[in-house]
Order: structure tokens, then sequence, then C-alpha cells
């Protein structure tokens, strides 16, 4: 028995190009321009103009809350892990966040649910299917993240050495993030009555993820509440000699996504799809 | 198991959530008949169908097509049925011919030779974009979409709105010919009129139930006719003395009535009045339903 209709898997991909290929691009040049930025920010020395500044009690806090510190930032990959990785893992948890959450509700809010499910294929087809559009559009993304990464490292990095390693490993975790909240998108995109489109959900999900990781650092008490928030399961500590994948983390990014997609197979199995 | 039908239904009922759509729906419809299911707006046909469907999962009952479980088998059911929404929303972005495509590859069947000769009967033109069409020429997207695979049994959700009168005309060509290769066709609309040309038996719905099933024979025996009679001077509600005037009403100078009789019957009692204007016309469905399906009893009551 299959379980992928492939007629429908791709005119999915087909559907999404567009949207894949201007995020894609978007953030590959952004992270080579960033990487670029951090070049000329060592060129001109201006770690060393700004190392009085980055003394300052307030700005050292300030970094720390933001996970960087002079010494991360003055190191390419960690430049690029810590500072850059603000607009990425924004832009990149966007993108998953907003296909998965209409790759599937949108057939019922554009009331071509009635055409497709009309034809033989099942409810579980059809989340496979989609599912498996999303999966190869997040996977290419990566690729994407990691081929203008390793090129950007490569040309910028000027005089500090990196591990690689330890950039693939980041890499990874950033997938794992990204689609932790496209199951977090996808599961939501079912609840909501007619398949509505959930942008401005999705818009308050990932920046007050992002908001709760960063609070949660400002001082002890609260940290525990930073993990609430998949963004505090990333580990940018890139620098770290004992930087690796972590089991806990790769179980807790797998887990949420296994449960959310799971739940999605079985309220999609038995929805009304009211057109 | 007994005979085979194309649909059945037993006890088919569906709401959504306290909001009724489907009561206890008892459906029989034969391998290769055309049947007529009529009734108003908001009586349940679409909800009927998209059970059948298995867009929506029945309360409770249960209905098979050609055998097979409507919840159950759906998948095996669809590889047999053209479905064709009464409103027709497609991936805007799509050309007909990449839709049509699209929807053929589903069936893993070659329907190139079938798409051709349906554009052509159609008068559509596959190369512009869906969002660029007109609403008569997305129905005819629609008539061919759930055409091309040569399904066994076509469910058609009021097909006709938004086709020209020629259009409508060439597709009940089309669908009188899908019929003589032995295709069934389950034919939903608001008019009694428009399936009466084609259909052999009608169910009626109204508020979610079956209120009768019957041949295109007895209906057209027991034809009703609106009747409203201008007269040169006021008259009262008897004016008129003929077997089968029904409900008659007197406003001013004119009489509305109900007539289920012999029209000959109806002209002569008519001849030498005073008359001057007179219009026969079909009655709307819910006339019908109020003026035969309940008042006859009574009336037939009050004539004993």
């Amino acid at each position: 028995m299959t379980i992928i209709n492939t007629n429908l898997y791709l005119k999915e991909l087909k559907r999404y190009r567009k949207f894949f290929l201007a995020w894609s691009i978007s953030i590959g040049v952004l992270i080579v321009m960033e990487l670029a930025f951090y070049h000329i920010f060592m060129d001109e020395d201006m770690a060393k103009m700004m190392a009085t500044f980055f003394e300052n009690p307030f700005m050292k806090n300030m970094m720390t809350v933001f996970g960087t510190n002079l010494d991360v930032l003055t190191n390419a990959l960690g430049y690029y892990a810590t500072r850059s990785a603000i607009y990425i893992m924004l832009l990149g948890t966007f993108f998953s966040i907003m296909l998965a959450g209409k790759i599937l509700a949108r057939e019922e809010h554009e009331k071509t649910a009635e055409f497709l499910l009309a034809k033989p294929v099942t409810r579980l087809e059809v989340v496979w299917s989609k599912l498996t559009a999303f999966l190869t559009y997040l996977f290419l993304l990566s690729v994407m993240i990691l081929v203008s990464g390793s090129i950007g490292l490569e040309i910028f990095r000027g005089e500090s050495e990196y591990r690689l390693g330890a950039f693939i490993i980041h890499s990874f975790y950033f997938f794992l993030l990204m689609l932790t909240f496209g199951a977090i998108g996808l599961f939501l995109s079912l609840l909501i009555k007619r398949g509505r489109p959930i942008t401005n959900i999705s818009i308050g999900i990932v920046f007050g993820g992002y908001l709760i990781e960063i609070l949660s650092k400002v001082t002890a008490s609260v940290d525990k509440f930073g993990y609430l928030s998949p963004f505090k399961f990333m580990d940018s500590g890139v620098l770290r000699p004992d930087y690796g994948l972590e089991w806990w983390r790769v179980l807790y990014f797998l887990g949420v996504s296994i449960v959310l997609i799971a739940l999605t197979f079985v309220i999609y199995r038995k929805k009304d799809i009211l057109i | 198991m007994g005979e085979m039908y194309a649909i059945e239904t037993q006890g088919l009922t569906k709401y959504y959530g306290k909001d009724r759509g489907i009561v206890e729906l008892d459906l029989k419809i034969e391998s290769g008949e055309i049947f007529g299911f009529i009734g108003p707006n908001g009586a349940g046909k679409s909800t009927t169908i998209r059970t059948l469907l298995g867009l929506i999962f029945p309360t409770s009952g249960s209905g098979r097509i050609f055998g097979m479980d409507i919840v159950r088998e759906t998948k095996e059911i669809k590889k047999r049925i053209g479905y064709m929404p009464s409103e027709v929303s497609y991936y805007e972005k799509m050309d007909g011919q990449e839709l049509l495509r699209y929807s053929a590859a589903f069936y893993k069947r070659d329907c190139h030779s079938r798409i051709k000769e349906l554009a052509d009967i159609f008068a559509l033109d596959l190369n512009r974009k869906i969002i660029d069409l007109s609403r008569g020429n997305r129905k005819k997207i629609s008539i061919l979409q759930c055409l091309i695979h040569q399904p066994q049994l076509l469910i058609l959700d009021e097909p006709t709105t938004g086709l020209d009168p020629l259009m409508q005309a060439k597709f009940f060509d089309v669908l009188i010919e899908e019929n003589s290769r032995g295709t069934t066709i389950f034919f939903s609309s608001h008019t009694l009129s428009e399936v009466q040309k084609m259909c052999r038996r009608v169910g009626i719905i109204k508020e979610g139930k079956i209120i009768a099933v019957e041949d295109i024979e007895t209906l057209r025996k027991k034809q009703l006719r609106k009747v409203q009679v201008e007269f040169a001077h006021s008259v009262k509600s008897g004016e008129i003395e003929c077997t089968g005037v029904i409900a008659s009403k007197a406003v001013r100078n004119n009489l509305h009535f109900m007539f289920s009789g012999n029209m000959g019957d109806l002209l002569d009692s008519l001849a030498g009045k005073d008359i001057k204007d007179l219009i026969i016309e079909e009655p709307s469905l819910e006339e019908i339903f109020m003026h035969y399906y309940s008042d006859e009893k009574e009336q037939n009551k009050k004539a004993r």
C-alpha cells in the first residue's frame, strides 16, 4: 500500500516552488551578507575599538542575554551562530511554520478540498503527501543554509579558526528547530475552522517563543520558563570544545514534532471538511 | 447481499453539532438510472452528497456506493465517481489543461482524447488560467473534470447554475450519452423542471428528510400549475368552479390558485368570463410542497 500519492506530492512541490525559492534565496543571501559584514567588522578593527564598550557591565549582561560575548563575536562561526542567528533563525522558523500551516489547511480554506477529496486518495495519503512535500522543502532549505554558511565562512573567516563539524551540528539543530515549528503550524492549522490562514498566529508564536527564550536568560530565577520555547533547546555555543549533539535536545525536537504530526493524522482522518 | 444499488443509504444522519444536516435518510438508487435529487436551498442536498463522498462523516446510519461502505472504502468508491460541486473552486494559478491533467493523473488513465473531445463540445479554451475564467467557463472545467475518467457514477450538485441555455443543452446531451453507456447519474437541483426532462425518478428532500421518491411520470400526472386570472371586475375566491382548483385566493380583480386537474376543463370553465389576463406557470418547488405534499391531504379530507 502506498502512502504517498506521487501526483499530489509533485503538485504540492510545484505549488510552493516560488514560495520556497523566494525564502531560501533570501536566507542564503542574508547568511553570506552577514558573514561579509563580520569580515568588515574584523578588518576595520572595530572589535578592538569596541572592547572598552563591551567591558561596560550593562553591555556585558546584554550580550549574555543574546548568548554572546566579545570572544564569540570575533570568531567567524561564533559571530554567525550568535549574532546572525537572530535574523536567520526567525526567518527560517517563519518559513517553516507558514508553509506547514497552509499546505494542508489551504485546500479547505480555498475550497479546493472538494476537488481533492473527491479523488481516489485517502485522508492519510493526503497528509503524507503534503507532509513529504513540506519536509522536502525544509530539507532543501537546510541544504541552502549549510552551503551558503560554509561558503560564507570560508570566504570571510579571515584569521579565525572554527570546526566545520560545529557548524554542521548547529545547522542540524536549526533544522530540528524549524521542523518543530512546522509541526506546530501543521497542527494548529487543523484546529482553525474552515482552514483559515494562521499567518498572524504564526508570527505571534515565533516572536513569542523567541521573546520567552531571551527573557529567560535575564536572571536565573526565570530560566526554567525558557523551556516553554523551542528556541531554548537550540545550542549556539559553537565555540565550546565539547560542542556536539546532545540527545535530550534532539529528543525534545523530534518528540514534539512527532507527537504533533501524529495528532494531525488522527484529527485529519476524521475531520469534517466544511466547504 | 441482495441487489446491488449504485447508491444506498440506511438511516443516514448528519448533525453539525446541534444543527440539522440530514435526518434518517433512506435512499436506493439503481445502477444505470438518472436520479433527480430535489430540494430547496438548505434542505440537505449538499450535506447528503458530501457525506456520500466522505468529505464529512455521518453522525449515524450508513451508506454504500456500488456495495462499498462510504466511510471505510471511500478510496475505492472514488475511483468510480465523477463529482461536480455546486460552487467551483479550483487552484487559480493553474490553467485548464494543467488542472485536468492533474485530475486525470489520480485515476491512472489516459484521458487526453476525452479531454480534447469534451473541450471541443463545450468550446472551452484550456490554455487560460482558471483565475481569468468566467463563472460559466469554470463550470465547464468542472464538467470536464468530472467526466474525463469515465466514471460509473456521476454526482452532480446543482450542475447547471452559471451555464447558459445553449451549454445546458449540450451538457444534457453529454449526460444522456454517458447514461446510455451505463453511467448512473445523481443529479441534485432546486428546480424540478430542470431534472424532469431527463430523470426517471426524483427524490424530494425538505428540512433534511426525504419526503417523497416519485417516478417522474407519476409527478407529471399530478402536475401542478400556478394560475393567476385577472378579471374585469372584483372577484371572490370561489369564482371558478372546476375540479383541481386548490387554494384559491382572491385579491381585488385577481384570482390566484393552484391547479392540478385537466387543463381543458379549466379553460372551459373560464370561457365566457370577462377575463383581462391569464397567467399559467410552473410553481416553484416550495409551492409544490406546500400545496401538493401537505395541503392536498387536507383538501382531500375536506372533499370527503
